[in-house]
């Protein structure tokens, strides 16, 4: 049995693809926060480069990928598929399974991807340097990397608990030229008043972005990034599904369910947006599953309606499903998957019908993962192991029925900076969370009206 | 610990953990036949572990005591400074507890440290107040959630504290009934509140926002939750416990600790409700709900101690309409929580993999077991 699909260099596919396009229901735009009024291209010029912007707004459904970023791009690209054969034999289960690897990137994870071209795009509108936040550390990483390849500074702006916690993560941003501060720092307004009021925080997202988003806008040589939610990063993660495309068809076999992790969404819809039409066009029976925390479920318990996208209520607000930007989902090894909505294109489709959500506990997932990582040999990222779990699921459904269903799980990255995760899973000290939607409910119904 | 002197207050309950070794299931009372069945008193070796770790620290500590065996001779073999401020009597019993514990605090002290089981620790809270108190565990129950895991671990908290790199929480003072106990029956009640020195057992939690490490600021975060939801209609029965009371002042009521207060809509409803008063409440109220929180050190969410949400309160209200809240912490300390109400049935019916409120709209899934299964 064959159990690599391998492209060629000069298969990375020279356009990304954009579902804006091919949307049944067309995008609500994002609202200025102060205004509540659609956003313009002028209100984000401040902090994004004008090509960025232009593909945040456009509806084109194919855009050129530039050479200089193909070419950073051959350093990993294009990315393996594997059939998971040792896994489906540990089974028994007639259903086949695949997966694509995006650990091997220089940063172990798919955030590269979009990290170079917006590092690329930046660059030659004359930006001197990106300022980020980051949390677990994948996008600080990547960024990191991208910067350095086109000769940029980068500032990323890491949680505080997460720097103390994590200091690989860190040495690897400095290699790769980086500043990491951590967050709340003195270097912002906004990060001065916070150490303030409260010197012994462990600060949290909310408070790295709005550290960036300052950091940018007070400086002319300096923009922002971002590493999830946007729709620029979503087109730019497309390139996982063009290629995934293609090694389905060398392996002439097509996947009947899809299942990838999902936080704010930029693997996920990248990996299955371009399977998009073949279901809308060629009526494929495709079912297309995100994989979320229990402890943050938004696409499955969260509300669609716009809301903020930061915590301190200062970026866009945006059309999406979300537990609330006040709300602050607690400590899950995940780190990756906490962020309370999801990028508005994804949940425009599930709110549609086109995609399905699945919400799971921790230690079902880390379980999965061990199952995983003894057959395959790969420790997959505790954020890339939601996909595995319901996959083991399905194909054990297939075992009891008999049905040779094709099962494609995308994994995200390897989870060589998590080891301490895995440790708490074997400990037994993994807690399982769950997102108290009734109760939640009720306290919204009856809060006092202003 | 360069210019700090810290002033502590020390007492051995000099015949804590006597019954056990015998049997006895408990020495309240019973020290005499404790020794006559040869026990030999064991909290003086236990006070001293935790001593000569302190020893350390000599010259920063002072001790405020009472005579012999309840703490000058440990404190003299140990080589720390002290000043004796109570003459026990012999032999000595819980009066000497609670007047040694006036004459530490008339002398102003920032810690009491002690040495025994629950019903010492119920004799130091009912005088200690906002002092923090400490057990070094000695005794034969120790159900209170003040015991340190052991004398070392003990005199490291004391020493945390004292430095200023520990915080403290409000815990629960329980014990159980020792003539129960004796028949094989396990009845926890809840005596008191009182302050402690802890190290949060948490792994610190990455992106919290205004996330902190102390137990106290979760208890608010569930009680702000909880004022939220509570504005349903319904009647809410609040059970015992420090995490309940939080939800009653942040509502602006003030709670019985060790009873059951009713609230709807923001109003008190019923204080310290019997078990009648919650079944005619129940016969006249369109709905009822029944807030919870594990009691003591073995997580006991229903006791028999609790005797007014009682099996026929339950099954009224029905068990999909309790919800139970604990802070974090409380839940990493426990492998599970425990239901005993006083019906087999219903205790396993609330038995399984639960939702327990952790958080401001964050709960957890913790194992409940039936206490009858344990």
């Amino acid at each position: 049995m064959k159990i690599k699909y391998l492209l060629d260099e000069e298969e990375i596919p020279k356009k990304w693809y954009n579902v804006a396009a091919d949307m049944p229901t067309p995008l609500d735009p994002p609202l200025h926060p102060g205004t509540l009024k659609p956003l313009s291209p002028q209100d984000m010029e401040m902090i994004f480069p004008k090509a960025l912007i232009r593909q945040e707004m456009s509806t084109e459904r194919w855009i050129d990928i530039p050479e200089e970023v193909r070419d950073i791009y051959r350093l990993w690209r294009p990315t393996p598929l594997y059939r998971a054969a040792a896994l489906e034999k540990a089974l028994k289960t007639p259903a086949k399974i695949y997966y694509k690897y995006e650990g091997v990137s220089p940063a172990g994870s798919h955030k590269p991807n979009t990290a170079v071209p917006q590092a690329y795009y930046n660059m030659k509108e004359g930006i001197e340097r990106l300022a980020t936040e980051t949390g677990a550390g994948q996008w600080g990483s990547a960024l990191s990397l991208a910067t350095t390849l086109f000769g940029l500074k980068c500032t990323v702006y890491m949680v505080r608990s997460s720097y103390d916690s994590k200091p690989y993560r860190k040495s690897a941003m400095r290699v790769w030229g980086a500043e990491c501060i951590p967050s709340p720092s003195d270097r912002t307004n906004y990060g001065r008043k916070v150490l303030a009021e409260m010197p012994n925080t462990p600060g949290s997202l909310g408070i790295a972005i709005s550290e960036a988003v300052e950091d940018a806008a007070s400086h002319d040589d300096t923009n922002y990034a971002l590493g999830s939610v946007l729709n620029h990063v979503l087109l730019h993660q497309s390139i996982e599904g063009l290629e995934l495309k293609k090694q389905f068809d060398l392996a002439d076999d097509y996947p009947d369910v899809m299942f990838g992790c999902c936080g704010g969404g930029s693997n996920f819809p990248g990996m299955v947006f371009p399977f998009i039409p073949d279901k809308l066009k060629d009526k494929k029976d495709l079912r297309m599953v995100a994989c979320e925390p229990s402890a943050c479920p938004s696409l499955t318990k969260g509300l669609y309606a716009y809301d903020f996208g930061d915590t301190a209520g200062m970026a866009p607000v945006i059309k999406m499903f979300t537990l609330g930007h006040d709300f602050i989902p607690p400590g899950i090894h995940a780190g990756g998957l906490r962020y309370h909505g999801d990028a508005p294109l994804l949940c425009n489709l599930v709110h549609d019908g086109l995609i399905e959500a699945t919400a799971l506990q921790q230690n079902e997932v880390f379980e999965a993962a061990t199952l995983f990582a003894r057959n395959e040999g790969i420790i997959p990222a505790p954020e890339a192991a939601h996909a595995i779990k319901p996959a083991i699921d399905e194909a054990l459904r297939c075992k009891k029925t008999g049905e040779t269903k094709t099962i494609f799980i995308s994994l995200t990255g390897h989870g060589h900076f998590d080891l301490a995760a895995y440790d708490a899973y074997n400990d037994g000290k993994l807690v399982d969370y769950e997102y108290p939607a009734d109760l939640v409910k009720q306290s919204l119904a009856n809060l006092p009206q202003a | 610990m360069a210019d700090i002197v810290a002033r502590i207050g020390f007492l051995i309950n000099p015949i804590a953990g006597m019954g056990g070794s015998v049997g006895l299931k408990g020495t309240d009372g019973l020290a005499d036949a404790a020794a006559a069945r040869g026990a030999k008193p064991l909290a003086s070796e236990r006070a001293k572990a935790c001593l000569q770790r302190l020893a350390k620290e000599a010259g920063h500590l002072f001790f405020f005591t009472a005579s012999k065996s309840m703490g000058e001779d440990a404190l003299r073999d140990c080589g720390l400074d002290f000043s004796v401020v109570h003459d026990a009597s012999s032999p000595s019993g819980s009066e000497d507890t609670i007047l040694a514990c006036r004459a530490f605090l008339e002398n102003g002290i920032d810690l009491l440290l002690f040495c025994g089981g629950d019903g010492t620790a119920r004799d130091v809270a009912s005088v200690a107040g906002q002092i923090p108190i400490l057990g070094i565990p000695a005794g034969v129950k120790m159900h209170s959630g003040v015991f340190a895991i052991s004398p070392e671990a003990a005199a490291e908290l004391a020493l945390g504290f004292i430095r200023g790199e520990l915080l403290t929480r409000e815990t629960e003072i329980v014990d159980v009934d020792e003539d129960l106990y004796r028949c094989g029956e396990l009845q926890t009640r809840l005596y008191a509140a009182a302050k402690t020195p802890y190290k949060p057992v948490l792994v610190q939690e990455r992106k919290r926002i205004y996330s902190s490490a102390d137990e106290e600021e979760f208890k608010n975060q569930i009680a702000l939750f909880a004022s939220e939801f509570m504005r349903d209609g319904s009647a809410y029965v609040l059970g015992a416990g420090t995490t309940t009371a939080r939800i009653a002042e942040l509502l602006g009521m003030e709670k019985t600790l060790l009873g059951v207060d009713v609230i709807k809509d923001g109003k008190l409803l019923a204080k310290d409700a019997a078990e009648l008063d919650l079944l005619e409440l129940i016969a006249n109220e369109r709905s009822v709900k029944i807030i919870l929180s594990p009691i003591g050190a073995q997580g006991f969410i229903l006791g028999r101690g609790s005797q007014q949400i009682s099996a026929e309160v339950l099954r009224r209200v029905g068990t999909e309409n309790l919800i139970i809240i604990s802070t974090p912490h409380k839940l990493a300390e426990l492998p599970y929580l425990l239901a005993d109400c006083g019906d087999k049935g219903l205790d396993r019916a609330l038995s399984g993999r639960k939702r327990v409120v952790t958080g401001y709209r964050v709960a957890q899934l913790k194992e409940i077991k039936a206490a009858t299964n344990i």
